[in-house]
């Protein structure tokens, strides 16, 4: 310990400008994201905004309680696990095959071009998004139309909980699809030229190549991104549920945050709220160690 | 390739995504603390010297959400006529502050600014519905009681208490605290806006009677749908649009009343009851869940919106719907001009046995809780701002808020008050309510008594007249009166009530659509009896012994 201290120090007189560039984030975690941590209280507190964080009287679990007694509470921690598993197992790897696939077009213009195209639904605002959703999914909208065309019964897509699902993944993947790839694109463009060389003198075809080659290469990245990945696993996208939903189809829309929404701030329940928040912060917790330790008895890629 | 994480990234990673993972999910928590505890009634300070008189402020704080008429050509409230004239008379600026957005949005910024403690000087909202009621929010130093400074220095509004004793029981808490200079309708005609409206071209048509029963109702609606009322050879026509959030809602109670039970809290000689758990209300499902079977009930009823009414309306396929007396008859006289036949008129709200009224639809208390304004604990001048809000009451007020500007908006013809042609026929195209918004605050409410005149005068068809007799006939004994509860009953019903109307929303819409079968009724009640509907029930009975003994 004294070593790491005397070797911080040293460290520190060496690369003071790096250091002194590293404060504004310090303190921006310090102030934004680990003050208000401070807060967490009311979880087990009444909150009361006139007596404030401290005045405010213990209650205790009962926010707790009442949370996990409640008719809702599995159906919102079901929804949440759901969703964020179909977005593990249909998002995320989009991502890692758009990449390996555009890896493989000759032509570089061609890939230039698809990159961006790719790129572009990213920078447009969620609302914009999801406006664009409810036009092309209602009833009288494109989608129906074009399946009327071919005689098919028109869906109300945005009204039925069972294509709820469905329509945010697909529309996640599309927006995303090109983003996510870029992280993979790097990586592929990393993997050391002679393995292909040595795997084409071995007669390797190109899926061949793919597989011995390029995956294998990109795989430390993959991991360290799932790892990322599912740390945020239970902070599905909020934001673009609330856009989404209607009481019509909370049985498979609503999750834990969108329900801390409408408690917390709709309903100004803020103690309540805090506590689910906090439950789901903890699942949160756990699962991304879950998730570094199976990566470190798996590979050598590890986040800590 | 082979990625080697360095120790201080790794310690830093660490850091940022434990940081990550916890504040993302409590975004409740940044709220500032608030030590502002100090509930200083000013009646205390002056209780022994004699009144002393105040001028009107220098300045005010004043947070208001925006309607719709009026966003539609104002970006702040100072632009309105009446305050305008008002600002003339006392010298007062106000800092109007207004959240944007609408519906949730509003609520979400109210209930962070409370939480905040960032209070302006006054709040005009409805505070027998923000969370924990209004005793409440005087006890935890949010707003402040009125009672003596109003007795001290709101001569008009006084004076009106004084003479309508029932109405000054409604706008006080239970233990008779005032919270705010409340929105009262002055008139009974002004009660009464909402109820059931009918193509009546079409019934001429198809030579059927107007229809009072729910019997006579599937027979009119059967013909609609079979019959071609529109004359297009498609069968096309949607012959009811039911709303499953209009007969939920206390304010509107859509058809529901004709089982002489209301969907949520109602009174049957000062018990209360919940309709959702009622026999009556079983029927009143199995009734909509043949209707829809039978296409009676718009099809996609549940994702129908104010557009999609219109659009039905105007495109010449729906025959009957519930609707507002210039909200809707109003507006679609005015918008379908260019069909040769287009006739709507109200209905009385249907009964099931014939020559029997409606045992409820919709009607307003004189005080409905809407655009009252409470005086917050962060004003420095409750006297003075007290004196300002009094003169909304005075006669002077009550014609700058229910007709405007003399000479602009409204003009004295034979002794009463009439408005322009700016208003009823504006050059810019505006609609009348919105030319109404640019002049006065009538066409939807705030601190003062709304005159029957400004809102008869919105009325240029007779079938809107008719409307209010039509839609009047309902008995309305079963209704609750405007009730306030305790801090620690209040959060205790918000929170049944939060789960049971998420519930029951969506169960409504699925027995009716037939995605849950009418068999799992039962079930459906004894959910609600486990999320505590009883419970809610004797709270609310307890809230209406104390109002009956006020």
């Amino acid at each position: 310990m004294s070593t790491f201290i005397f070797k911080l120090g040293k460290d520190l007189r060496r690369n003071k400008i790096i250091y002194f560039m590293l404060l504004p984030v310090i303190a921006y975690y310090a102030i934004f994201q680990y003050g208000p941590m401070y807060g967490l209280q009311i979880a087990v507190k009444d909150f009361i905004p006139s007596k404030g964080f401290l005045g405010s009287p213990w209650v205790g679990f009962k926010h707790f309680e009442d949370f996990f007694g409640s008719i809702f509470f599995w159906r919102i921690l079901g929804n949440t696990l759901l969703l964020s598993l179909y977005s593990l197992i249909f998002f995320f790897p989009a991502g890692i095959i758009f990449a390996l696939l555009l890896n493989e077009l000759r032509s570089n213009k061609l890939r230039r071009a698809v990159q961006t195209i790719s790129y572009m639904p990213h920078f447009i605002s969620l609302v914009v998004i999801v406006g664009i959703m409810f036009d092309f999914l209602a009833r009288d909208g494109l989608i129906n139309n074009i399946m009327a065309f071919f005689n098919i019964e028109p869906i109300p897509f945005m009204r039925s909980p069972e294509w709820f699902r469905t329509v945010y993944i697909s529309s996640e993947v599309w927006q995303n699809i090109g983003w996510s790839s870029i992280i993979y694109l790097a990586a592929v463009s990393n993997v050391n030229p002679t393995l292909y060389e040595a795997a084409h003198i071995d007669g390797a075809n190109r899926w061949r190549q793919m597989w011995h080659v390029t995956l294998p290469g990109i795989m430390p990245t993959v991991t360290i991104m799932l790892i990322l990945f599912i740390g945020k696993f239970m902070s599905v996208g909020f934001e673009k549920i609330i856009l989404m939903y209607n009481p019509v189809i909370y049985e498979s829309a609503d999750v834990i945050q969108t329900y801390v929404y409408r408690k917390g701030i709709l309903e100004a329940n803020f103690s309540y709220s805090a506590a689910v928040g906090l439950f789901n912060a903890v699942i949160s917790f756990v699962l991304l160690i879950l998730a570094n330790t199976m990566a470190k008895r798996l590979g050598e890629t590890k986040l800590w | 390739m082979k990625i080697t994480w360095s120790k201080g990234l790794t310690v830093m990673l660490v850091f940022v995504l434990t940081a990550m993972l916890i504040s993302g999910c409590t975004g409740a928590n940044t709220i500032e603390e608030n030590t502002k505890a100090n509930s200083n009634t000013p009646s205390e300070t002056n209780a022994d010297e004699a009144p002393i008189e105040v001028g009107y402020p220098a300045a005010m704080t004043y947070w208001v959400g925006m309607d719709g008429d009026s966003m539609a050509t104002l970006s702040n409230f100072n632009e309105v006529g009446a305050y305008k004239e008002l600002e003339k008379i006392t010298g007062t600026k106000v800092d109007f502050k207004h959240p944007g957005g609408d519906g949730a949005q509003v609520t979400e910024q109210f209930n962070l600014m409370v939480a905040s403690g960032n209070l302006p000087d006054v709040i005009q909202t409805n505070w027998l519905t923000v969370p924990r009621g209004p005793q409440n929010a005087i006890k935890e130093g949010t707003v402040i009681r009125l009672n003596e400074l109003i007795e001290e220095h709101a001569p008009n509004f006084s004076k009106f208490l004084a003479e309508n004793p029932d109405i000054a029981s409604m706008i006080k808490t239970d233990e008779g605290d005032i919270y705010s200079f409340p929105f009262i309708r002055g008139d009974d005609k002004i009660k009464i806006y909402y109820g059931p409206i009918i193509r009546t071209d079409w019934l001429n048509k198809l030579n059927l009677q107007p229809p009072t029963t729910i019997a006579e109702w599937e027979t009119v609606l059967t013909a609609f749908l079979n019959d071609d009322p529109n004359g297009n050879n498609k069968k096309d026509e949607v012959p009811f649009l039911f709303s499953a959030g209009e007969v939920r809602n206390e304010a509107l109670n859509q058809l529901i009343g004709a089982w002489d039970i209301l969907a949520k809290f109602y009174q049957e000689d000062g018990v209360v009851k919940y309709g959702e758990i009622q026999p009556e209300y079983e029927q009143f499902v199995t009734t909509m869940r043949s209707w829809y079977e039978k296409g009676l009930i718009d099809q996609d009823f549940a994702a129908v919106d104010g557009k999609l009414k219109d659009a039905k309306v105007t495109g010449d396929t729906l025959g009957a719907f519930y609707g507002f007396a210039s909200g809707s008859i109003g507006k679609y006289l005015d918008l379908v001009k260019d069909h040769p036949t287009f006739e709507i008129a109200p209905l009385p709200n249907p009964s099931l046995v014939k020559g029997k009224n409606s045992a409820a639809g919709q009607i307003s208390p004189s005080y409905p809780g809407e655009h009252a304004v409470a005086i917050t604990t962060a004003a420095k001048n409750p006297a003075e701002i007290v004196k300002w809000l009094d003169l909304g009451y005075s006669e002077q007020g009550s014609m700058l808020f229910n007709f405007g500007i003399e000479g602009e908006s409204y003009e004295i013809v034979d002794g009463s008050p009439k408005y322009t042609e700016q208003i009823t026929k504006n050059p810019d195209g505006l609609a009348f309510k919105q030319a109404q918004a640019q002049y006065m605050r009538t066409h939807f409410g705030g601190p003062f008594i709304q005159d029957v005149q400004s809102f008869l005068q919105q009325m240029k068809y007779p079938q809107q007249l008719a409307a209010l007799d039509a839609w009047g006939q309902a008995e309305n004994d079963i209704q609750l009166p405007p009730m306030t509860l305790t801090s620690e009953e209040s959060s205790e019903l918000a929170s049944i009530m939060n789960d049971v109307n998420t519930y029951s929303e969506e169960m409504i819409v699925k027995f009716i659509m037939g995605v849950e079968p009418l068999s799992s009724f039962p079930e459906y009640v004894e959910n609600l009896k486990s999320i505590g509907i009883e419970q809610a029930v004797t709270i609310q009975q307890a809230a209406l012994d104390r109002y009956l003994q006020r």
